[in-house]
């Protein structure tokens, strides 16, 4: 599904990512960890598009990420999922139409976009709220209506930039156990964190890095 | 699909207050340059009637007959530059001359009949006016002989001449001037407004959008918007030109005799709605692109 081979990443003088090859199959559960700037968001910047690496391969569903075109990347954003520590919603519209957004980008006929929302809000346990407004709700609530926007158009892959980030310990749970249903269904999630409780409790393969270099990446594993 | 107009839609009852400011700056924008453009239109139309007022006066040399007059005429008004000849007797040249100045009377008496002599009053046409063309025009009548006098008011054309080029570069540099700073005002506004949205560019951006799909709608707001102001500014340019017509009614008829203050022509109502339009969209587009280039 992912494949990364002897990818640097350098800001000036400063690798962010330093020669860094990686393979994620498809359907797995996998956590980037790693200490503050040890080069966790870069990699998922590099994997759907929004930073260029400055050598090195990257693969993400066959298409290489890294040669492709500007104008050719709305076509990856709508084959990934992309959540956020800050979620990203639009506070004034309602939950619905957050997540409607993602449909109506593709094209999607209205009728389709009424059936899909509620389904997808109904994975992440926000069917009642489909028309409350996305800024009344609590952080948790608000990182799920994300999910439910990444995982709307069904993309092969999620990338998840410390989604727990925000929210306190039975918000965090709930996200996770979220993310972790998604991946039931199919989807390769990859998720950036340094949380220590929750990969405990959630255990899946975990990739490390320090200062840009991957230290150690433990075997496929199911909790 | 969601259609481009409904995506507007929503976005000026979203946005309301930011759309009302553009529409408001580009309207300001308008009236500063429509405002400049109406004073200029009615400047210009006086100066047009003080070049228009030039006339050269021929005086015919006494004792031509009725027929000699006449094919000089004819040869006249033959000329590309000649509009109208008007033959002034000299009972006519008397009588206006003592309308102007009863005093006269006696004197003109006194001297005899042909004190003021017959002449050709010569209309040019527009674009024959300046001096080196009356200059031209002049000489070349003098040589046909039937004149003991060529008279035109050299020194007038010549000052409104200088008077009416300085004016008129003036104007251009004012005019330049007041729409580049036009421009800066509607393009730092709506690059504010689309700073305001940032996040919704953005979020656009992250679920796969493509770049005409984000921008679709804020061109057609901005076109919208740009027709709105250019109405607008025109009810505004009206009024203001209702207001200064009638408080400054008499001495307009005379600066403008009797002619009134004119509004822009229609041709200048159209520009205004093309420039709100292109003010609208080019400066929405431009913010727009800006911030798409920055984003992930
Ligand atoms: N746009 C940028 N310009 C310059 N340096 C950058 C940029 N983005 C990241 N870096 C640097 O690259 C390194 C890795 O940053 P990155 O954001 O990937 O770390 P991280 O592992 O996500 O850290 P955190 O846990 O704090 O989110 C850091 O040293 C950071 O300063
Ligand atoms: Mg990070």
């Amino acid at each position: 599904m992912i494949r990364l081979y002897h990818v640097v990443k350098s800001y000036g003088e400063h690798d962010a990512l330093h020669d860094v090859s990686l393979t994620i199959d498809k359907g797995e559960f996998v956590y980037v960890t790693g200490p503050s700037g040890a080069g966790k968001s870069t990699l998922l910047k590099l994997l759907y598009g929004a930073e260029r690496p400055t050598s090195g391969k990257l693969l993400v569903g066959g298409v290489d990420v890294a040669a492709i075109p500007q104008h050719r990347l709305p076509q990856l954003r709508r084959n990934v999922g992309i959540v956020f520590q800050d979620f990203k919603l639009l506070p004034r519209r309602t939950v619905g139409a957050n997540v409607a957004l993602a449909l109506e980008v593709v094209g999607a006929p209205a009728e389709q976009i009424r059936r899909r929302v509620p389904a997808v809000l109904n994975i992440v346990g926000l069917k009642e709220r489909e028309d409350s407004l996305a800024g009344e709700l609590s952080g948790g609530e608000q990182q799920r209506v994300a999910i439910a926007r990444a995982i709307v158009n069904d993309p092969a892959v999620l990338f998840a930039d410390e989604p727990t980030g925000n929210l306190d310990g039975g918000m965090a749970v709930e996200v996770m156990e979220i993310l972790q249903a998604i991946n039931l269904r199919g989807t390769t999630v990859l998720v950036a964190t340094h949380d220590q409780g929750l990969m405990d409790r959630f255990p899946h393969r975990r990739v490390r890095f320090v200062g840009g270099r991957l230290v150690q990446t433990s075997a496929r594993a199911r909790a | 699909m969601k259609s481009t107009v409904w995506r507007t839609v929503r976005a000026v009852r979203e946005h309301t207050y930011l759309a009302v400011v553009s529409t408001g700056v580009i309207t300001a924008a308008l009236v500063l340059v429509g405002m400049f453009a109406m004073v200029t239109t009615n400047v210009r139309l006086v100066l047009g009637s003080w070049e228009r007022d030039v006339h050269v006066s021929a005086y015919l040399r006494p004792g031509g007959s009725a027929d000699a007059h006449t094919a000089v005429m004819q040869m006249l008004q033959s000329r590309p530059e000649v509009a109208a000849v008007k033959y002034v007797s000299e009972a006519e040249a008397r009588a206006w001359m003592v309308e102007r100045t009863p005093e006269l009377a006696p004197v003109l008496d006194e001297l005899g009949g042909d004190a003021l002599p017959a002449s050709l009053e010569i209309t040019l046409r527009d674009g024959h006016t300046t001096p080196e063309a009356l200059a031209a025009f002049v000489g070349s009548i003098r040589e046909v002989g039937s004149f003991d006098d060529v008279d035109y008011g050299q020194e007038w054309v010549t000052r409104v001449d200088t008077f009416l080029s300085v004016l008129s570069a003036l104007g251009v540099a004012l005019g330049s001037f007041i729409g580049i700073a036009a421009l800066f005002l509607v393009a730092n506004t709506i690059h504010l407004v689309v700073y305001a949205r940032r996040d919704e560019l953005e979020i656009m951006r992250l679920v796969g959008a493509t770049d005409r799909y984000i921008l679709a709608p804020f061109v057609l707001e901005g076109a919208a918007q740009g027709a709105a102001a250019a109405t607008l500014a025109n009810a505004l340019l009206w009024a203001a030109h209702r207001g200064l017509l009638s408080r400054l009614q008499e001495v307009l008829a005379l600066a403008l005799g009797g002619e009134g203050l004119r509004y822009l022509p229609w041709w200048g109502v159209g520009a205004m709605y093309a420039a709100g339009m292109v003010l609208g969209v080019g400066a929405s587009w431009g913010a727009v692109r800006r911030f798409l280039g920055r984003l992930p």
